[in-house]
């Protein structure tokens, strides 16, 4: 049973999707293939698997849901979410309950695939390899600071009300005084409204993604556009998505699980392989935003 | 006497105000209870007083009665030697103790409501307003509240009708949100059902391309070393062998072997988007009013099949027996709307995995018959009546506009037919369509 392989499941519940895909993957992965997720999670739970793909809609559970079952299972499988229609719903879930890797929909450009899991299970072979993680190193003391970008200041407003009184809460009305911020110093959260009178917010989030990685971003908009949010999970690893007007609720939690993953990542490095993405196709930023983004790069390597 | 609102200028501002008895007050100064009662004859005459019917009789604030024109009348100026009589004694002995008398904050409505109670008739006497403390304000004329209340009446109509207008127009919105939600979710649906066989089909058929070089160069090689062993060419053989060695090593005989396993899949996938392309032509058939004689069963056919993505979703078994239908007159792409509308709901109303919607049809008394049963949770005794209501919904915000039944039941009566629905709670629900084997023209009279 054991392979040199990475271990590839795939479940759907059209067979002929299961079939088809397991002849184009079966060269490079030890490919399980099942209909059913009762099994599928029985092989996460008895040996390693490396990445899961799932068809979002199926008889008796939602892909999200399976994926978010195989997080807990299996923390270090990569998971990636295979949909036919990709209604806004289960995005918004694929990005705040599954935290997927990639987001991909059918009928799925081959090329497209194959890198998408040769990457993901490039890092959860690399994941598995490593000793499993230390038990919890203690939380800093103070947590990171947070970053907010709307050109609207209540929402800043509303942050500092959420999070405790010694967490610093900047707040930056354009993507370059956002980047501005982010050079001076590490932020371990961005808030970000994506709807903006003149720049490329999105463009910008998914370039920082590449420069600091280790700065979680929560999108936030009224805007619920399936398609772009599909963009921010592939180029941009967005943690979190809000619909606004934004709820308190939701909007702590999210911040308190976005610090929480910030801390974690500083204490484990290796975990940010995690959050690599895709090469955005095009972005429309200027010169001086990428300038930008080229020293907060520089910087983040130095941190890091 | 002149009814026209403009010779009283009371009545009108009191539908501009605050709709009380204020805007009616007559400020008219009181008799004091020393006042004779041929002294209170003259006051009547005071022009001012011109519309009273009674006067009060006011003592430090406190009304003590009211002498009424009709009283003087009868008992002094009409009856013999009455002046003599009563001339000179107190108007209080005349008066009557026991006015109507009504607070400035009633409501017109209200006052309307105490005045029919309270008056006797023929109405010989108006009443008296008090302010907040019980003390005289003022007169109030019965015909003036009639006629205030005659105006809300009036306005009150038009309101109700603005409303049923607003309520109209917003209902056809609705209408219109509620046939694009149901389109979104068949889009939706059938997005998911034509790109997954769509994705196997294409993923096949670039594989087998991929394929198709080793294969071809491996039977390329194959015929060279037929060529050179036919032509005995010794040199040009064993080159040849090498070629087919190499070519045979880059080949992969188990993917070649799935191959034909690949195609049929991708046929089948083929076919299954074929089919779906002509249901949805089927389905969205633009509607010839009425004119088309359809096979029910065919309509029922598409709308499973449409409704497929909502009934696999959810795990749910179909069966259909299906009566003798003659063809039937109706507009077909309103009727699927019914259906889908039908199969939609009884595939939602399942939350278990053992579930099974079954439809039935037949003939009955010059009615198709359409019955589409579902084991679902059913509906609860006191929602049940409720159901074709326009805008009610249990399902949660935005999950419905609550419309779907009441445009079953609108299309469904276009028709001349008629839906109802059963249900027993755990048990599940039934909805029975009739319509009328003759269609469009049974429907000719109302």
């Amino acid at each position: 049973m054991t392979s040199a392989k990475p271990c590839v499941v795939l479940i759907d519940d059209e067979e002929r999707i299961l079939r088809s895909l397991a002849l184009l993957l079966r060269s490079r992965y030890e490919v399980l293939a099942s209909t059913d997720p009762v099994q599928v999670l029985q092989w996460v739970r008895s040996r390693p698997v490396h990445v899961v793909v799932s068809d979002q809609r199926m008889p008796a559970i939602t892909g999200v849901a399976l994926l978010r079952q195989i997080r807990e299972h299996s923390p270090r499988s990569m998971r990636l979410l295979l949909t036919g229609y990709a209604d806004l719903a289960a995005v918004e879930a694929a990005v705040n309950e599954g935290e997927i890797f990639r987001f991909l929909e059918k009928p799925w450009d081959a090329l497209r695939l194959q890198d998408a899991i040769a990457t993901a299970a490039q890092i959860a072979v690399a994941d598995f390899a490593d000793t499993p993680a230390a038990p919890a190193v203690a939380a800093p003391a103070a947590a990171a600071p947070v970053l907010v970008l709307d050109e609207d200041p209540l929402t800043a407003t509303l942050v500092r009300s959420l999070l405790p009184s010694d967490c610093l809460v900047a707040t930056a009305a354009t993507v370059e005084a956002a980047l501005a911020r982010l050079e001076e110093q590490e932020f371990g959260v961005i808030l970000a409204e994506l709807r903006h009178s003149s720049d490329d917010v999105i463009g910008a989030l998914k370039l920082l993604k590449q420069a600091s990685p280790r700065t979680l971003s929560i999108a936030c908009s009224p805007l619920r556009d399936g398609r772009l949010l599909i963009e921010l999970i592939n180029q941009g690893q967005v943690f979190r998505f809000l619909p606004k007007p934004l709820g308190r609720e939701l909007l702590r939690r999210a911040l308190l699980a976005a610090l929480e993953r910030h801390a974690e990542l500083r204490s484990e490095p290796q975990r940010l392989r995690r959050h690599a993405v895709e090469r955005p196709r095009e972005v429309s930023l200027s010169g001086r935003v990428l300038d930008y983004l080229r020293r907060i790069r520089d910087q983040a390597r130095l941190r890091a | 006497m002149n009814t026209s609102p403009s010779s009283l200028p009371a009545a009108p501002a009191a539908v501009a105000g605050d709709a009380a008895l204020a805007a009616l007050l007559i400020p008219a100064t009181p008799l004091t209870p020393r006042c004779s009662v041929a002294e209170a004859g003259e006051r009547f005459l005071d022009p001012a007083h011109a519309n009273l019917l009674s006067l009060p009789i006011v003592d430090a604030g406190r009304v003590l009665g009211c002498i009424t024109r009709h009283e003087l009348m009868l008992r002094v100026y009409m009856a013999p030697y009455g002046r003599e009589l009563h001339g000179r004694r107190p108007v209080t002995t005349l008066m009557n103790a026991q006015p109507l008398s009504l607070s400035l904050a009633t409501s017109i409505e209200a006052a309307g409501q105490l005045i029919g109670q309270r008056l006797r008739r023929p109405i010989t006497e108006d009443f008296v307003l008090t302010g907040a403390d019980g003390c005289y304000a003022g007169m109030g004329i019965v015909l003036d509240v009639l006629r205030a209340l005659e105006i809300r009446v009036g306005q009150h109509a038009q309101e109700l009708e603005h409303a049923y207008r607003r309520l109209k127009a917003s209902q056809h919105r609705l209408v219109q949100s509620e046939k694009l939600a149901t389109l979104g979710q068949l889009v939706a649906g059938l997005a998911h059902e034509i790109n997954t066989p769509l994705g196997y089909v294409q993923n096949n058929l670039a594989m087998t391309r991929d394929l198709l070089p080793s294969a071809d160069s491996l039977v390329q090689a194959g015929s060279a070393v037929l060529d050179a062993a036919l032509g005995e060419d010794a040199a040009a053989l064993e080159s040849s062998l090498q070629q087919l060695s190499a070519a045979r090593a880059a080949f992969d005989p188990a993917m070649f072997a799935d191959l034909t396993a690949l195609l049929d899949d991708t046929l089948h996938g083929v076919g299954q988007i074929a089919d779906l392309v002509a249901h949805l032509k089927d389905f969205s058939r633009v509607d010839s009013a009425h004119a088309e004689a359809v096979d029910l069963h065919g309509l029922i056919d598409a709308a499973l099949r449409i409704a497929g993505h909502l009934l696999k979703k959810n795990n749910v078994q179909v069966r259909c027996h299906y009566g003798q239908i003659p063809p039937l007159r109706c507009a077909p792409a309103q009727i699927n709307q019914v259906l889908l509308n039908l199969i939609g709901n009884a595939a939602q109303a399942i939350d278990h995995d053992s579930g099974m919607v079954t439809i039935r049809t037949q003939t009955l008394g010059g009615y198709a018959m359409i019955a589409v049963q579902d084991n679902g949770r059913g509906i609860p005794p006191d929602v049940l009546p409720r159901i074709f209501e326009p805008f009610f919904t249990t399902k949660p915000v935005g999950q419905g506009t609550g419309l779907g039944l009441s445009i079953c039941q609108q299309i469904v009566q276009s028709h001349g037919g008629r839906i109802a629905a059963t249900s027993a709670p755990e048990t599940g629900t039934r909805f029975v369509v009739a319509l009328p084997l003759a269609g469009a023209a049974a429907r000719s009279a109302p």
